[in-house]
């Protein structure tokens, strides 16, 4: 049995360096996540703070709409069709790298989900906090800044770090316009070697130990803010 | 020849000297509500109010609750947007759209029924950041300032603390302070002992009574009768949105003219 096993890695991760499969994948799929993050947390802070303005002054009406219409298709339609939309239809008349529209896919799609992570993480901040602020001369963004979005942050980071575990897993779907990344990775090998468990595992425990790390720096990350709360 | 040019400017001769001409400046109101109105969709909470605050004025507003107190003081600093009426602070007319009331708040210091501390900062940050953002003060002077200040008001071994870890009577003393370390020309209190458990009321009054022998200009909205007794130097008695009744508060308290405020004063004192 230990035979069969070692026979089973040997075929499909050294023969043939079959490994770089896993390897570059791997480094596709890091790629992806790390920049479809930035680009969801810049796009949801963005519209986080637009809808809490129009929400809280009843400024920026014609922005807050746009930013509805947005969270409304995002949230209401699957990633892998957007994927494929910004693919094919955006981009179908033109050469352009597939992980750049990878990263550009996810992150309008995660900025959906994070600008709605955000904007409930400020408008839970007492309305005091607000006024004490404005009471001692800060201007509205000022008070956003230095009071307001700390505070929100400290209380939406669970949150938060969950909206990028299901990002860094979602990117899985990226083989549909032929980005090799972690999963397509696995594929290709099972498709040359005829077995699917070695591969399959092998993308399955890589996943599992990336969001394992993640989510021990996010509680540390919680741990170190919450040491004002005691 | 001095009397040929005065006739034909009367506001540039000063006939006295200097000082009487600051003594009538001191007389100008500090703040100065002009016919205020303030509705809430179709409710009209504040109905024509007409007030002069002057400078070194301690005037404490009572009434029963929902009678417009807090929206009165709130409008004083535009927290409520007035629906109608004007107020002048210091001369400026601050329901004017095109006031920065930004720069104008800096010179009302308000404390708030529920303290609002920043509760991310330390006591030393929540005192110093709107110094130093907005005034541009440096760090050392700022800590100084406040440091000064904490020991007036006995809490100089908590700048380092968290809000969280005071108590309701500390925090409310450290609320008054964040407002001073601006050295505001007027502070507004909005009820600041009603959220307090009642041993702890005594050292936040203690805080305001120091204040106002300072001669420092406060508008106090409270419940607290004796202490507006003691220490206001006109007290007014809000109702139904309309000021009733204002008086010096031994005449107030002790021939009260309204019915409607007797019939309070019956019921609170």
């Amino acid at each position: 049995m230990i035979e069969k096993f070692s026979q089973d890695f040997y075929q499909n991760f050294i023969e043939d360096d079959r490994w770089k499969y896993i390897v570059d994948g791997l480094g596709n799929t890091i790629k992806i996540t790390f920049f479809a993050v930035l680009v969801g947390i810049l796009l949801g802070f963005l519209v986080a703070v637009v809808r809490s303005t129009y929400e809280k002054t009843g400024k920026l009406k014609l922005l807050d709409l746009l930013c509805k219409v947005y969270l409304t298709v995002i949230r209401g339609t699957p990633v892998l069709i957007q994927l494929m939309i910004i693919y094919f239809v955006v981009f179908g008349s033109v050469r352009i790298d597939k992980v750049l529209v990878s990263v550009l896919a996810f992150g309008i799609n995660s900025g959906a989900y994070v600008a709605e992570i955000f904007r409930g993480g400020i408008m839970s901040i007492d309305n005091g906090q607000f006024e004490a602020g404005r009471s001692l001369g800060f201007s509205y963004p000022q008070t956003m800044f230095y009071i307001i979005m700390p505070q929100a942050f400290k209380n939406v980071l669970p949150a938060l770090g969950n909206e990028f575990i299901v990002l860094l897993k979602e990117t899985s779907v990226a083989g549909y316009i032929a980005v090799q990344d972690l999963t397509k990775g696995a594929d290709i090998i099972r498709s040359r070697t005829y077995s699917a468990f070695m591969p399959l595992m092998a993308a399955a425990v890589i996943y599992l130990v990336m969001v394992m790390i993640f989510t021990y720096f996010v509680q540390r990350l919680e741990r170190r803010l919450r040491n004002s709360d005691h | 020849m001095t009397t040929d040019h005065t006739q034909g400017h009367p506001g540039t001769y000063d006939p006295v000297g200097e000082e009487a001409l600051r003594g009538m400046w001191d007389r100008k109101p500090l703040i100065q509500v002009q016919r205020l109105r303030k509705c809430f969709d179709e409710i009209e909470v504040l109905k024509d109010i007409s007030v002069d605050i002057h400078k070194g004025d301690v005037v404490c507003v009572i009434g029963p609750s929902g009678s417009g107190k807090s929206t009165f003081l709130r409008c004083l600093n535009r927290l409520e947007e007035p629906t109608d009426g004007k107020i002048f602070f210091e001369g400026i007319d601050i329901t004017d759209p095109k006031t920065d009331i930004d720069l104008h708040r800096q010179k009302m210091g308000m404390v708030f029924q529920q303290f609002n501390l920043f509760p991310h900062m330390t006591i030393m940050k929540n005192l110093t950041i709107a110094p130093m953002k907005l005034q541009g003060r440096s760090r050392s002077e700022a800590e100084g300032q406040a440091k000064r200040l904490l020991e007036r008001v006995g809490l100089a071994d908590r700048a380092e603390s968290y809000p969280s870890q005071l108590s309701g009577g500390q925090k409310q003393r450290i609320a008054i302070v964040r407002a001073l370390c601006m050295n505001p020309d007027v502070m507004l209190f909005d009820e600041p002992t009603s959220a307090l458990d009642p041993e702890m009321v005594g050292e936040v009054l203690n805080v305001m009574r120091d204040l106002a022998k300072e001669k420092m200009t406060m508008v106090v909205v409270t419940h607290e009768m004796g202490f507006a007794r003691e220490v206001a130097s006109r007290v007014m008695f809000m109702d139904d949105g309309y000021f009733l009744e204002e008086n010096a508060p031994e005449e107030f308290f002790s021939n009260p003219k309204n019915e409607r405020l007797k019939n309070f004063l019956g019921k609170v004192l």
